[in-house]
């Protein structure tokens, strides 16, 4: 079961190359904008070294605030466009098989079809967030070394500016708690998106959007209330993962007044919370269900 | 003879239509069956229920399993490959064998890479830069190397040209074929496989027509060449189906001994393909 599970999802990876090409594009890229970035402002000489000294002179609380913005920048990048790779993914899973008409070829083989619709939410909800995490943590890295070398040239002391500084394994320990959350709350989209690649039979997309908006634009209509709203996207944006404050506030103005407490991203993630959510559980179940109805559908239908 | 497939009072419905009608038969093991049909009669549904892929009413046993209900069990020792069965295109023939060797039971790698070694298949190779007919070597020698004891084929050689054929069949009686494995076929292109077959079985609107083995359909069946007065005369026996040849009649007979018509004609076997004529026509008549 286990190393059957692992084959599949390596046959994953074979077909979707995006899992991890798209996050190393990221990584490029933005490593590149560093590069660029440090060229560009290596212009104001003056003012560069003005700030050099006044980084210096800062506290380590705002340093470690302002470097932990900086990598959280880099983190947010690689979030959306895991979640992106995710939703892609997920619609194509089942619906490439059929397209392609390898769907019976796959099935000729001693493997069921809840072995295989689980790799593929195994691939959705674990191996993508995990390899963007991986993708961050080489980023991060990489980047502190090229501001390291540039702050070098410049006469900066990067030991102590960036090295010392940045929180890197809080960073990167609420990173992979966030990856790993993030995922489980967002799993009852992941596993419409399933759904939905499973069943249908032209533009998964589409057919999997369009309910999304449609249903709470009737329902608001019909009852002037907004619960699919609220369960869809409200609900999305809003994961009981974060102390006080959302997501979505993090980079807020307010933050430069509590900057010891956004040293810190670790300090701002609440588990207990998160794991007590009932909304959290029920958004399991409804995954559940998907997949199964998705494992229901592979299993019995008739393909002709 | 053990039996490997035994079907009793089979049937299936999609809606009003009876795609498969109540059939009954068994394959035993070591044969190799040629189902033959004309399209739409009941032929892929029938190896679909064979396969697990359908379920189906009355008793089905395939390797003493319920197809539908033990699937997993049944894929260890069963290939199939299917015109509608294609192999994935964006993937490398290597990590096909790879996966294939992480998934199957039975699957032998070194046995995969020396069947492939005499084609022109390389290992780096996409399947998508395959030609049909490598593509569809690929796929025998993949399923070559799996020891299985049932190996089901729904028209195999479906557009590729008539070297690939050949070649197909000649490495499926050569590396394939052992005595104890088991083949089921159906195809289009009957006068391909008629000499490899031991048993045949037609089926038309979802019922078994006939079901008998290649050895015994000489003493069961024969073909009459006659003109004239003889032809009238041959009549009289009862032809299943009767046709116009060059001025001359062909009629098959079922069941009337051969010394009963030597004088009547020129006599001989009738190839499957017109005696599938004949009892599909005649039946109709």
């Amino acid at each position: 079961m286990i190393s059957n599970q692992l084959s599949l999802v390596r046959r994953e990876l074979w077909e979707h190359r995006a899992i991890y090409i798209a996050p190393l594009v990221i990584a490029l890229v933005m490593s590149l904008m560093s590069l660029t970035g440090q060229v560009t402002i290596s212009a104001f000489g003056h003012e560069v070294d003005l700030a050099i000294i006044g980084a210096s002179s800062a506290g380590e609380i705002e340093r470690q605030a302002a470097i932990t913005a900086i990598l959280m920048v880099f983190t947010s990048i690689f979030a959306l466009g895991a979640w992106i790779l995710m939703i892609f993914y997920s619609l194509d899973a089942l619906y490439a098989e059929r397209r392609d008409k390898s769907i019976l070829f796959w099935r000729s083989l001693p493997v069921t079809d809840a072995e295989t619709v689980i790799s593929k939410l195994l691939t959705a909800v674990l191996v993508i967030p995990l390899t963007a995490f991986a993708f961050v943590v080489v980023t991060h890295l990489l980047n502190l070394i090229l501001w390291s070398i540039w702050l070098s040239i410049q006469g900066g002391d990067a030991g102590h500016l960036l090295w010392s500084a940045a929180p890197l394994f809080d960073n990167w320990a609420a990173t992979l708690i966030i990856a790993v959350a993030m995922p489980l709350w967002l799993s009852p989209l992941i596993g419409w998106f399933l759904f939905v690649s499973v069943f249908t039979r032209r533009s998964p997309l589409l057919i999997a959007f369009l309910p999304m908006f449609v249903v709470p634009m009737l329902e608001k209509m019909v009852s002037s209330t907004s619960l699919f709203w609220d369960a869809i996207f409200v609900r999305s944006v809003r994961p009981p993962l974060f102390k006080g404050i959302d997501v979505s506030r993090i980079f807020d103005e307010d933050n430069f007044q509590i900057a010891a407490d956004t040293a810190s991203l670790l300090a701002k993630i609440d588990l207990a919370r998160f794991l007590s959510s009932p909304s959290m559980w029920l958004g399991l179940v409804v995954c559940g269900l998907f997949t199964t109805a998705a494992i229901y559908i592979r299993r019995y239908r008739d393909e002709s | 003879m053990t039996s490997l497939v035994t079907a009793r009072g089979v049937s299936k419905r999609f809606g009003d239509v009876l795609a498969v009608d109540n059939v009954s038969f068994e394959i035993e093991q070591g044969r190799i069956m040629g189902l033959i049909g004309p399209n739409g009669a009941g032929k892929t549904t029938l190896l679909k229920a064979l396969l697990g892929l359908t379920d189906c009413d009355g008793e089905l046993s395939v390797l003493g399993l319920d197809p539908f209900r033990q699937r997993k069990e049944l894929m260890r020792n069963i290939c199939f490959i299917a015109d509608v069965a294609v192999l994935p295109r964006w993937i490398r023939v290597s990590q096909l064998l790879n996966f294939m060797a992480a998934t199957h039971p039975n699957f032998s790698m070194s046995r995969a890479q020396e069947l492939l070694s005499h084609t022109k298949v390389r290992p780096d190779a996409k399947v998508r830069q395959l030609s049909k007919g490598m593509v569809t070597q690929l796929h025998l020698s993949i399923i070559t190397a799996i020891d299985a004891r049932l190996l089901v084929l729904d028209e195999p050689t479906l557009g590729l040209d008539i070297i690939f054929r050949k070649e197909f069949y000649g490495n499926l009686l050569n590396d394939y074929f052992d005595g104890e494995r088991t083949i089921l076929i159906t195809t289009h292109q009957v006068e391909e496989i008629e000499n490899l077959l031991t048993d045949i079985m037609f089926i038309n609107e979802g019922r078994i027509i006939l079901d008998t083995t290649m050895d015994s359909l000489a003493g069961q069946y024969s073909e009459l060449m006659a003109s004239g007065d003889n032809a009238d005369k041959a009549r009289s026996f009862g032809p299943i189906f009767e046709r116009d040849v060059f001025g001359k009649k062909a009629m098959v007979f079922e069941g009337v001994s051969r010394e009963q018509l030597a004088d009547l004609g020129e006599l001989r076997t009738p190839s499957v393909a017109d005696l599938f004529v004949a009892k599909v026509k005649g039946a109709a008549a």
